[in-house]
């Protein structure tokens, strides 16, 4: 097993960050974190990289406390976003990074699969934000890591530049297990063999990309029936109506739509929000 | 990866970093010797002795003034950065990164100190054989140690903005009472006094003892108590940070 939280409780003040998290990466999985803003991924992926600590419960990283820095030598992070230091170049953040681990990747190779070859002299100070995003999701890869964590790896790319980086992060995480956070629910379909959604701390849903959307196969059926107002979501959208004519029952302004990714996350999370 | 390799590439991103902000280090580097040039070479172009002196407690002032700031301020400044923070998730441990910082304070500071020693020769009649130049410069290295500490201390118990007028204050203070500017036998008699137990004195009395031949010992001995009780200090606040920012 690569890391385990278990029953992982943290408070900042009165605000319940994590509220009894359990989830487990194992060998070889791509998992994604996925959930609104404040739904406590940040705090998650911060206790999983030892930059935090937990309240109550166990986080295990290769069985060890990610506090100790000889457990992080299997692990890869990516830097917040234009966290370099300006004043230094591509090749060298890279070759910085890459001294810490014994098995890392020769530093031009790993520039090169991130499309950054022809950047590697360029100060860090003076890349583009996609520049910046692609460096720091390649720095996570670049010591040849056994675990690699992306936090938001693609917020503030464009579809395109998006989709390359999906590519990429797919070829270099062959043989790798990979934690990402995201707030898009399509990075999480397009790139993870199993999706966490996390909401208010808690778990809502853990499964494969497949189950997910079958749950979110919902629809969002409304009309105004003899008592009023009628609002539901529901999977078998044909088989109400059906029933509702047949029921004879009065009904007017019947619509049904497919849920928007609020109304997804809604569906997952109990409706609380 | 071995401890020392780290070091090394720690050491090595940090000086590029830094070696690239000309407008930053020019200045720092020729500051102290300017100094030097304003305040004690009228009294040293033609005194051997009084250009040994002074031309030694500038030296000493040119490495504490780097020890403090840039790695007090330094420090206080890049502690809440999201590099810092990336840093702390790379497989390397609080000993490596301190001692990279201990490492390139100490040649930076060298490098500044060099400054000052070039300007000597060059304007006066500084009397010191290749022997006593090589012991100078060996105390200089060694002696920078405690004074980094205490930029150390600085930086993770200040905020950034107070750590500007700290650093300054301890340093100018720590300059005058330790008779780097002024001969420690014509300060005030209260300063006077106080100064055998500043670092900047032993580190003074250090350097002087290089060109005097005098024993090194009870100021080695300062300067190993201070350097004991500041990298106390300056753990202290390391594990605070950690444990107010990384709790």
């Amino acid at each position: 097993m690569i890391l385990e939280f278990d029953r992982v409780c943290k408070s900042y003040g009165a605000i319940r960050a994590l509220d009894g998290l359990s989830f487990r990466v194992d060998r070889g999985e791509i998992v994604a974190l996925l959930g609104p803003n404040g739904a406590g991924k940040t705090t998650a992926l911060e206790i999983a990289l030892g930059l935090r600590s937990c309240d109550s419960g166990h986080v295990r990283l290769f069985g060890s406390s990610p506090r100790s820095a000889a457990v992080r030598r299997g692990l890869g992070a990516t830097p917040q976003d234009s966290g370099f230091p300006d004043m230094l170049r591509v090749e060298e953040i890279a070759w910085y990074v890459a001294q810490h681990y014994a098995h890392a990747a020769p530093v031009a190779e790993t520039l090169d699969a991130f499309g950054l070859a022809s950047l590697s002299r360029r100060r860090a100070g003076t890349l583009s934000q996609g520049q910046s995003r692609r460096l720091a999701v390649a720095l996570a890869f670049i010591g040849a890591p056994e675990f690699v964590v992306l936090d938001e790896p693609t917020t503030g790319l464009d579809v395109e530049s998006r989709r390359n980086l999906w590519e990429v992060v797919r070829r270099a995480g062959e043989r790798r297990s990979i934690l990402f956070t995201t707030h898009y629910l399509e990075e999480a379909q397009a790139l993870a063999s199993r999706i966490l959604v996390l909401d208010r701390g808690r778990l809502r849903f853990d499964g494969d990309p497949a189950t997910l959307r079958g749950r979110l196969g919902t629809r969002r059926l409304s009309y105004v029936g003899a008592d009023g107002p009628v609002a539901v979501t529901l999977a078998d959208s044909d088989g109400y109506v059906r029933n509702l004519v047949t029921s004879g029952a009065a009904f007017s302004g019947l619509e049904i739509a497919p849920p928007s990714l609020e109304e997804a996350f809604l569906s997952l999370t109990g409706g609380n929000v | 990866m071995n401890a020392l390799a780290l070091v090394r590439a720690h050491t090595r991103v940090q000086f590029l970093d830094l070696l690239r902000w000309p407008g930053y280090v020019v200045p720092t580097v020729l500051f102290p010797a300017m100094f030097y040039a304003l305040f004690a070479l009228p009294y040293a172009r033609t005194r051997p002795q009084v250009a040994d002196g002074t031309t030694l407690g500038f030296m000493a002032f040119a490495i504490v003034g780097v020890a403090l700031y840039q790695f007090g301020v330094g420090i206080a400044q890049e502690r809440g950065r999201p590099w810092e923070r990336y840093n702390r998730t790379l497989p390397v441990g609080a000993g490596v990164r301190f001692a990279a910082r201990i490492v390139t304070a100490v040649l930076f500071g060298f490098l500044t100190a060099a400054v000052v020693a070039l300007v000597a020769r060059a304007f006066t009649p500084i009397d010191l054989d290749p022997a006593q130049w090589l012991r100078a410069a060996i105390y200089a290295l060694w002696g920078g140690v405690p004074f980094v500490l205490i930029g150390i201390t600085i930086g993770y118990w200040t905020s950034a903005r107070a750590a500007v007028p700290i650093a300054t204050a301890c340093n100018l203070l720590l300059a005058y009472g330790g008779g780097l500017w002024i001969p420690p036998e014509d300060l005030p008699r209260v300063v006077a006094q106080i100064s055998p137990y500043l670092p900047t004195r032993q580190f003074a009395d250090l350097l002087w003892s290089a060109a005097t031949g005098s024993g090194a010992a009870p100021a080695l001995l300062g300067l190993a108590a201070y350097t004991l009780l500041f990298a106390a200090a300056a753990a202290a606040g390391y594990r605070r940070d950690e444990r107010t920012r990384y709790a």
